[in-house]
């Protein structure tokens, strides 16, 4: 209730105009995640002849009947897959965060009159098709792509012999992913150091703290909510992605958002199946949002 | 404040200069290459350099199947835009309102489909496909597209709405106007600005989309991104979309460039036109 005597803000839209957008998300985001969570548990199937029961079946399959000397090496193979790329997501992130992390202190703090020109500079290339990217870094890292010729060519390598690593492993993926989420990183951490009271650092120099120190008690621990927004704003989109594994990656590079869509839209297909990993996904990437939404909002300062 | 305080020294400032000029390169390299094989008269795009040539150009220009694939996208990313443009106004319209019944659930619901990892949204839209017994097409990947963009729509039509001054609004409908009117001759052209970035994020998502259009692309059609990962996979095609990959990257820079001035441009009129 607004206290008397104080005129109401005069309202621009009404509420009911929001009735139309979210019927179309309820129909086409909620309503679709809930025939996944049904298909599960097979209470709905694609296959034709089969009488749909509710079973927990594939679920069993998917959670490791015995487990072995590490989390990724059990018995159930796509258990493995889940455990070994979210780790690599987790790895990637970390990595991304790092890089990014630099280059938002210059931005926000090595910069003065031409900071906006600058960022953009970083931010652009953001803008171009993300596939596109990664078949640059393709044609880059191939056997016979731009870097290995180049070697050769400078006689740093025999010619013929391409540097073995350098493409469908972790490494071209992790290379990749980190070169499309480094700016996008860059931005939330950019933004809270630039949030940051300057008076907090004349502070901290009046009271006799170095750069270092300065740094060490006021920057870093006040740019952390950046930090963690720029971690998750990795982690919840490299959780189920399959785009860059299949164009830069190889066998040993199958990630979890690879094995989903095999067994939707792969050869041996397999929907209820599918349906288990994709609600394990959506139940991974719901609870990273909680623990990060609760990392978010809590008070540097305590 | 005296030099001392500053958070960087010279060398700091200095070394971070260097880390900061390392990473532009490294975030331009792809494209500087894509560009320069694209003009390299070898099928294979590695050094040396074989020769000077526009032919990939030609032959991109020529090539049906890229050039149906363009149009495909193009018309999705163009339906996109509209629909979730459409809808991102209705939501902030609604949003901004005084009462809202289930005002956080909605927010939250607007938003989700940005935490929501692509794979299931294309799954989930695959099954609802499927149940209601018809498949995959070009329609239901633009609506599935517009799933995804409307957070955006949302989040660049919404703030501009709230600095709106609601007092021009309300002296409208004193001066007799109706709601339609007000919003017609008031919200409309105040909100111009947001709703041309909301419709040009919504045709770039779409025009890049991937993710989404391999779950719903009927067999034998293809979009503009599916087009490039098939390509990929066909050596003999590769210079052909390094060809399209450098007029891509040249027409987004522009396209980055251009809004960047224009939006410089507008804000000086409104600064302009707050001092008159």
């Amino acid at each position: 209730m607004t206290p008397a005597g104080r005129r109401l803000p005069p309202r621009l839209g009404q509420g009911w105009l929001v009735a139309p957008p979210a019927a179309y998300l309820f129909a086409l985001l909620i309503f679709p995640i809930v025939l996944i969570g049904l298909y599960s548990v097979f209470l709905r199937t694609n296959l034709t002849g089969v009488v749909a029961v509710f079973s927990f079946q594939d679920w069993g399959r998917f959670f490791p009947a015995s487990w072995g000397e590490l989390p990724w090496r059990t018995s159930s193979p796509f258990w493995n897959t889940f455990v070994r790329s979210m780790g690599v997501t987790v790895v990637i992130a970390l990595a991304t965060t790092a890089l990014a992390y630099p280059l938002a202190y210059f931005l926000a703090f090595g910069t003065r009159r031409r900071r906006s020109l600058l960022l953009l500079v970083v931010l652009a290339p953001f803008f171009t098709s993300f596939l596109l990217r990664v078949l640059a870094w393709q044609v880059m890292l191939r056997a016979n792509g731009v870097f290995n010729s180049a070697l050769w060519e400078l006689h740093l390598r025999p010619h013929g012999e391409p540097v073995s690593w350098l493409i469908n492993t972790w490494f071209s993926v992790g290379l990749v992913l980190a070169y499309a989420w480094v700016p996008f990183v860059a931005l939330p951490i950019f933004v809270s150091m630039e949030r940051i009271d300057r008076r907090l650092l004349e502070a901290a120099h009046d009271l006799g703290a170095g750069r270092l120190t300065a740094f060490r008690k006021v920057t870093f621990p006040l740019s952390l909510p950046g930090v963690v927004a720029g971690f998750v704003f990795v982690l919840i989109p490299t959780t189920g992605e399959f785009v860059t594994p299949q164009l830069v990656g190889g066998p040993g590079t199958y990630m979890f958002g690879q094995a989903i869509q095999d067994l939707f839209v792969g050869t041996a297909s397999d929907w209820n199946y599918g349906a288990v990993l994709a609600v394990w996904l959506t139940v991974v990437v719901g609870l990273l949002m909680a623990l990060s939404g609760r990392a978010l909002t809590m008070d540097p300062r305590r | 404040m005296s030099s001392a305080t500053e958070p960087l020294g010279r060398a700091g400032r200095a070394s971070l200069g260097g880390y900061y000029a390392l990473l532009v390169v490294f975030l331009y390299a792809p494209l500087v290459v894509i560009v320069a094989f694209s003009f390299d008269d070898s099928t294979i795009a590695a050094l040396p350099f074989s020769g000077f040539t526009t032919r990939w150009y030609r032959a991109a220009l020529h090539d049906p199947t890229l050039l149906d694939a363009v149009r495909l996208s193009a018309l999705i990313a163009a339906t996109n835009a509209v629909a979730a443009t459409a809808l991102g106004v209705l939501a902030s319209l609604g949003l901004s309102a005084r009462r809202v019944l289930l005002r956080p659930a909605v927010t939250a619901l607007l938003v989700l489909p940005l935490v929501v990892p692509a794979v299931v949204v294309g799954v989930g839209l695959l099954i609802l496909l499927d149940e209601v017994g018809s498949g995959p097409s070009a329609g239901a990947l633009a609506a599935g597209h517009v799933v995804i963009t409307v957070p955006y729509t949302v989040l660049i039509i919404l703030p501009r709405l709230r600095t709106l001054e609601a007092s021009l609004t309300e002296a409208a409908r004193d001066l007799g106007a109706n709601q339609v009117v007000a919003f017609w001759a008031i919200t409309r052209p105040l909100m111009t600005p947001a709703i041309v970035s909301s419709l040009i994020v919504g045709f770039t998502l779409s025009f890049d989309e991937y993710a989404i259009a391999s779950f719903l692309i009927p067999p034998g059609e293809r979009t503009f991104p599916i087009f490039i990962y098939e390509g990929s996979k066909v050596p003999q095609q590769r210079p052909e979309l390094l060809a399209v990959a450098s007029l891509v990257i040249a027409l987004s820079l522009l396209l980055v460039v251009a809004a960047e001035v224009g939006r410089g441009r507008y804000e000086r009129r409104q600064v302009a036109a707050g001092a008159g």
